[in-house]
């Protein structure tokens, strides 16, 4: 096992420093945005540039950025201080570290939120769905998880605004600033429910069907027919044996959505106010900030590829079963 | 991991390193190797003849002489009086007590949709979202406000203590000032009382630190050439910014003439030739050259003109940015192919041509520079040109102050080195300089009305009034500025901004299209005329318009055709908010004249220019009696004209095998993205196309194709599509340096001009100016008419006149000769006018901007003189009734 842990990790290394050289390599082959402006001086910029090393061989900027990142002292400390640079496109000249720690909470806290209100919701309706199969019960939830499904995001988080912040008035518009509460107080959760809601959905929805799929799958087993032939309730039958084999494939992908907040939401940030990451990715690609562009690279890619680990290796601890790295 | 996966992993990674090793070039432009010019307009008689009356019928169409030649119209000129106009100094003192005394609170919300490239540094400030925050936190020397019957503007002194001071005779054979001379050295006098928000006193040293950070040689901030670009150009400031640095010229910007002629080159011991002087000439391979048709040795060499190995042997000598140095052997290796029957046989010294020289900037000291103090609470500023019209263009260029609070401002620099690895601000190897100065709470300091309060990235910042600034307490400012405090919330989402503005959130919203249904009868709409003009622009170059197939673009007929077939009033009513049909290229916004505020669109040189353009006549037997008749009638739309002048466009396409008459043609369109109102307006511009195909030959066999490109203005810029949606504007009152800047300065990519292929330097323009014919290019010009080249003259064409400079010429001979230029380029089709662009929004019923109407520089009157109805605590009791 342990030996499949580090092989794991070693390969994660050679593939996170093979994503982030071709990334580099292809942001940097784009061309950069145009200067012209009528009256102005575009070769203030062009100069700009070429002081901040753009006009390098792309071989020569790669081994800079490298050099920067494993940078060890700096002020006080003689460890390792990474220097990610600063925004040159966009956030001007404030460090790229700094701009992505200031926003990533928001993500963070609106996706925890929204997942811890969506796994049980999402568990006890594939559930009940499964356990009514073909019955009108399971047909109204798998028809509404369909509808969620089918509808783009972006729809029922407009119709969560509309209806529970402008109708009724029940919710601010968007998330509230800092300016006027405090980052975990009640009105602080008040102002982001709405947004928490319109997450809710998808992870609800995709949920239900997976548990519904997998859940109705495994009560046809034959071991559940011994088990109930060998005594046990219904309900024993299935919290002992059902839910547990059911499981297996589910909680790796509840373990996916816990890891997957970190990336965010661009339409939902946008829509609410939420001044979080959602969007920094899109638009460091747009505005050709490599700085933003490379940093926001090795942290989704840390963030998939960890998140790949750890669901590979929670199958072994969930169904001892499955030996890691086992021929 | 097995062998052969580890294999793959490193064959993939070492693609990716190879690819990087070719490097790239990021001002590499492709560019294809001739430009083909498509002047032309209606084919008239080929004597030259001036388009006047005809049994009484004015036709004001530009008429194509024999040689090719545009001959645009006559004018008659008249030199401007001296002293220009006068200026008014009386202020709108506001509604009784409405004013920053009301002991009520008042806030005032807005919004704005991002705050990822917002920076409100006074010295690197660039988006109109930047601006806004700056008009909080600073002041100008001198503001336009609204004048005292609210119908145009007054100038009033805010940094400055009174008008400036005309004091050039005092500094004659210093500062380039030579005798004589006036309007070239202001004395300013500033207040005493000027502070920043934490009580620091702001004085003349303050002034002449900023200007100074402003023109640092190494943080090249963004707003440096406020002090050197334009027309209030500070002496030496550009020099010092660029001080000692080499760049490359052009041995020959017109193909004529070389700066350093080919007899004079000098071998210096390296074996590189320099010029008497020193300087280093070099082989500019990727240079546009005038001696090319503003194409490059590059260019050529890519559309198989110039021989590969001749090609490879350059490259091989380049330097990164394709600079070969002059060397006997490459002289050589150059005059084997220049001098060969394959090119023409060109004289050896005919290579000063293909030659660039380095330029080294006089090395310039700071006290070298146009603008230093001269006391404690006065400076002095000296410009490289006199200012034409003192009493407007002088506090209109001083508008703005760059000031920054020395201490906060070194505390935000950042030194990095050639590594970019920061470093102390000693080290000796310094690259780059970097600031955040203006970007957060703490790096912000104000001297205007307002200061920031709170700020945080992408949700909201807010304004609180500045106790310390000198507006309160002066008494000049009574009836302004009413809001306690302004907030701005980040809201992206149009929906929710609507939504926002409905609850009382926010108390303006822009409304787009599909809004007008629900809004467009509102008592509360309010519609902001903008000075752009949304237009089509083409491709018209052939050579790379035959790459995509598209070829018959280059034809001037078709795309007099297509424009034609447009219904631009039905274009701008359906896909706008608020936009109408647009015909020049400049609109109602532009003022001819800033001392009447008059527009240039009214003048009979501009409504005459759009009359030719669009071929209508009038006088005699016609329909419409004379020219405004004729101007009020122009649509731009008559399909049947459309089908005439495709019918002729096919028939030419084939005679000159442009087009095999069987072909499909699909011409690309390049579009920001692919939301609806693009889709709709592309369907409607590919209909209209169709439409003026019909019963040609063309029928059925050329459309347009939408492709997204967000970086689609490049792509145009290289030559790499065949049309796009284009938008210029600029300073409403200063309408005569869009046509140079933007429009003919360069068909090939590499400035601001769009419409690639379209060779303005390579169209003569005739005008009878007092009966005497002046013929240039239109490149030419245009930049006479910028004012930005002193050297740029006009003379007749027998050579015995010149014509003064434009800018002395009294403004309606100016806003007559621009409109011939106008028209003559737009009758091309190189650009086809669509829409003018104008705003609408909802207002809130929160409070009242001063005026209703729009007038020029004061717009609605701005939060300065905006009056609330009700307080903060008010308006939560009533929002929730209102109705819009």
């Amino acid at each position: 096992m342990f030996k499949y842990v580090m092989k794991r990790i070693l390969l994660m290394i050679v593939t996170f420093f093979i994503i982030a050289t071709i990334c580099f390599v292809l942001i940097k082959l784009l061309p950069l945005p145009a200067v012209k402006a009528q009256g102005r001086d575009v070769n203030l910029v062009e100069q700009k540039r070429e002081l901040m090393g753009y006009n390098k061989p792309i071989l020569t900027q790669y081994w800079i950025y490298w050099k920067n990142v494993f940078h060890f002292g700096g002020g006080d400390s003689k460890g390792w201080s990474p220097d990610f640079g600063v925004g040159e496109q966009m956030y001007i000249s404030l460090p790229v570290f700094d701009v992505i720690k200031e926003k990533l909470p928001y993500t963070i806290v609106v996706n925890l939120y929204s997942i811890l209100i969506a796994i049980p919701i999402g568990l006890l309706l594939g559930i009940y769905a499964a356990l009514r199969k073909n019955k009108w019960q399971d047909h109204v939830v798998s028809t509404a998880v369909m509808l969620v499904v089918s509808v783009p995001s972006y729809v029922y988080a407009f119709l969560v605004q509309y209806f529970l912040c402008f109708k009724t008035g029940w919710f601010p518009l968007t998330v509230a600033s800092r300016e006027t509460t405090t980052f975990f107080s009640m009105a602080m959760f008040k102002s982001m429910f709405p947004a928490i809601l319109s997450l809710c959905f998808a992870t609800i929805a995709n949920l239900c069907r997976f548990t519904r799929a997998e859940l109705s799958e495994v009560l046809t087993g034959d071991y559940l027919l011994l088990a109930r032939t060998k005594g046990l309730t219904k309900n024993q039958a299935i919290t002992r044996h059902a839910l547990r084999n059911a499981m297996v494939p589910i909680l790796p992908m509840i373990l996916g959505e816990f890891i997957g907040i970190l990336g965010g939401s661009l339409i939902i940030e946008g829509i609410f106010g939420i001044p979080g990451i959602g969007k920094l990715y899109i638009t460091s690609i747009g505005l050709r900030d490599y700085n933003f562009f490379m940093a926001l690279t090795f942290f989704y890619t840390l963030i998939n590829l960890s998140a790949n680990l750890v669901v590979d290796l929670s199958y072994g601890f969930i169904d001892p079963r499955i030996k890691m790295g086992a021929k | 991991m097995s062998f052969k996966k580890a294999t793959a992993l490193f064959l993939s990674l070492a693609m990716v390193m190879a690819l990087a090793a070719c490097g790239k070039d990021n001002n590499a432009t492709p560019k294809t190797a001739t430009a083909t010019p498509t002047a032309g307009v209606q084919s008239g008689d080929p004597t030259p003849t001036e388009p006047v009356q005809t049994n009484g019928v004015t036709d004001l169409s530009v008429v194509k002489e024999a040689d090719g030649t545009l001959y645009a119209g006559a004018v008659k000129s008249a030199l401007k009086t001296a002293g220009g106009g006068e200026v008014g100094y009386d202020v709108y003192t506001g509604n009784g007590d409405k004013d920053y005394t009301d002991p009520k609170f008042y806030t005032y919300n807005d919004f704005i949709t991002d705050t990822s490239t917002l920076r409100w540094g006074p010295l690197d400030w660039e988006t109109h979202d930047d601006s806004l925050i700056l008009d909080f936190l600073s002041r100008g020397y001198y503001n336009f406000v609204l004048n005292s019957t609210k119908d145009g503007w007054s100038v009033s002194c805010e940094l400055a203590e009174a008008l400036p001071v005309d004091v050039t005779k005092d500094y004659v054979g210093k500062y380039g000032i030579a005798a004589g001379d006036t309007a070239k050295a202001w004395k300013i006098a500033l207040r005493k009382d000027l502070k920043w928000d934490d009580g620091t006193p702001i004085n003349a040293d303050t002034f002449v630190y900023s200007a100074k950070e402003l023109l640092d040689p190494i943080m090249l901030n963004r707003r440096a050439d406020s002090l050197y670009a334009g027309d209030f150009a500070i002496y030496n400031a550009k020099n010092y910014l660029y001080s000692g640095k080499i760049s490359k010229e052009v041995n020959s910007a017109d193909g004529e003439a070389a700066a350093i002629a080919w007899d004079e080159k000098v071998k210096g011991d390296d074996g590189v030739y320099t010029s008497k002087d020193g300087a280093k000439m070099y082989i500019g391979t990727k240079v546009a050259y005038a001696w090319l048709s503003g194409s490059s040795i590059a260019d050529y060499a890519a559309a198989g003109y110039i021989p590969a190995d001749l090609m490879n042997y350059l490259n091989g000598k380049a330097d990164a940015d394709g600079y070969v140095p002059l060397t006997d052997e490459v002289i050589a290796k150059m005059f084997e192919f220049t001098g060969s029957d394959d090119w023409g046989n060109e004289a050896e010294s005919d290579l000063a041509f293909y030659v660039s020289y380095d330029q080294e900037t006089p090395v310039t000291s700071w006290d070298e520079v146009g603008f230093f103090k001269t006391g404690d609470y006065e400076i002095v500023m000296i410009t490289i040109n006199p200012t034409a019209d003192p009493n407007y263009y002088v506090p209109y260029n001083l508008s703005s102050s760059y000031l920054v609070k020395p201490d906060l401002w070194e505390a935000c620099k950042t030194y990095r080195d050639s590594n970019k690895a920061v470093v102390d601000k000693n080290s000796a190897d310094i690259a780059s300089i970097t600031t955040t100065y203006g970007t957060s709470l703490d790096t912000t300091a104000s001297y205007g009305p307002y200061k920031m309060t709170f700020f945080q990235a992408d949700k909201q910042i807010t304004f609180e009034r500045n106790d310390q600034w000198y507006g309160y307490s002066d008494g000049n400012h009574k009836g302004q500025y009413q809001a306690d405090k302004i907030s701005f919330q980040v809201i992206a989402q149009h929906a929710t901004q609507l939504l926002a503005f409905l609850k009382g959130e926010v108390d303006t919203v822009g409304l787009q299209s599909d809004d007008m249904k629900t809004y467009g009868t509102s008592p509360y709409i309010r519609y902001t005329p903008q000075s752009y003009t949304t237009k089509i622009t083409f491709n018209t170059d052939k050579a790379s318009l035959e790459k995509r197939g598209t070829q018959i673009l280059a034809n001037e007929n078709f795309r007099h055709a297509y424009s034609l077939a447009i219904d631009r009033a039905k274009f701008a009513s359906s896909y706008t908010s608020a936009g109408t049909a647009g015909f020049g290229l400049l609109n109602q916004m532009y003022i001819y004249d800033p001392f009447s505020g008059a527009s240039y669109r009214d003048t009979e040189g501009a409504m005459g220019a759009l009359v030719g353009l669009y071929g209508l006549k009038f006088g005699g037997d016609e329909k419409y009696g004379d020219l405004e008749e004729a101007y009020d009638a122009i649509t731009g739309f008559n399909i049947d004209q459309a089908r005439e002048y495709m019918k002729k466009a096919y028939d030419e396409c084939v005679a000159d095998k442009s087009y095999d008459g069987q072909a499909t043609v699909e011409i690309e369109m390049l579009v920001y993205q692919s939301d609806d109102i693009y889709v709709q307006m592309f369907n409607f511009l590919n209909d209209a196309l169709k439409d003026a195909c019909k019963g040609t030959g063309f029928e059925g066999k050329v459309s347009l194709k939408m492709t997204v490109d967000a970086d689609y203005y490049n792509t145009m810029y290289s030559g790499n599509t065949d049309m796009i949606f284009s938008t210029w504007g600029g300073a409403a009152s200063a309408p005569y340096t869009i046509l140079y800047e933007c429009y003919c300065d360069d068909a090939t990519g590499q400035k601001n001009q769009m419409e690639y292929g379209y060779d303005t330097s390579k169209i003569n323009v005739k005008i009878k100016v007092d009966d005497v014919d002046y013929v240039a290019s239109l490149q030419k010009w245009a930049l006479w008419a910028d004012n930005s080249d002193p050297t740029c003259k006009i003379t007749s064409v027998d050579g015995s006149k010149t014509l003064a400079d434009f800018v002395d010429y009294d403004a309606m001979t100016k806003a007559n000769i621009y409109g011939l230029l106008e028209k003559t380029y737009l009758s091309s089709f190189a650009t086809i006018p669509m829409y003018y662009r104008n705003s609408a929004s909802l207002v809130s019923q929160k409070g009242d901007y001063a005026v209703t109407q729009f007038i020029d520089l004061i717009e609605f009157g701005g939060i300065q003189f905006y009056t609330f109805k009700y307080s903060d605590e008010e308006w939560a009791n009533v929002v929730s009734t209102l109705k819009y």
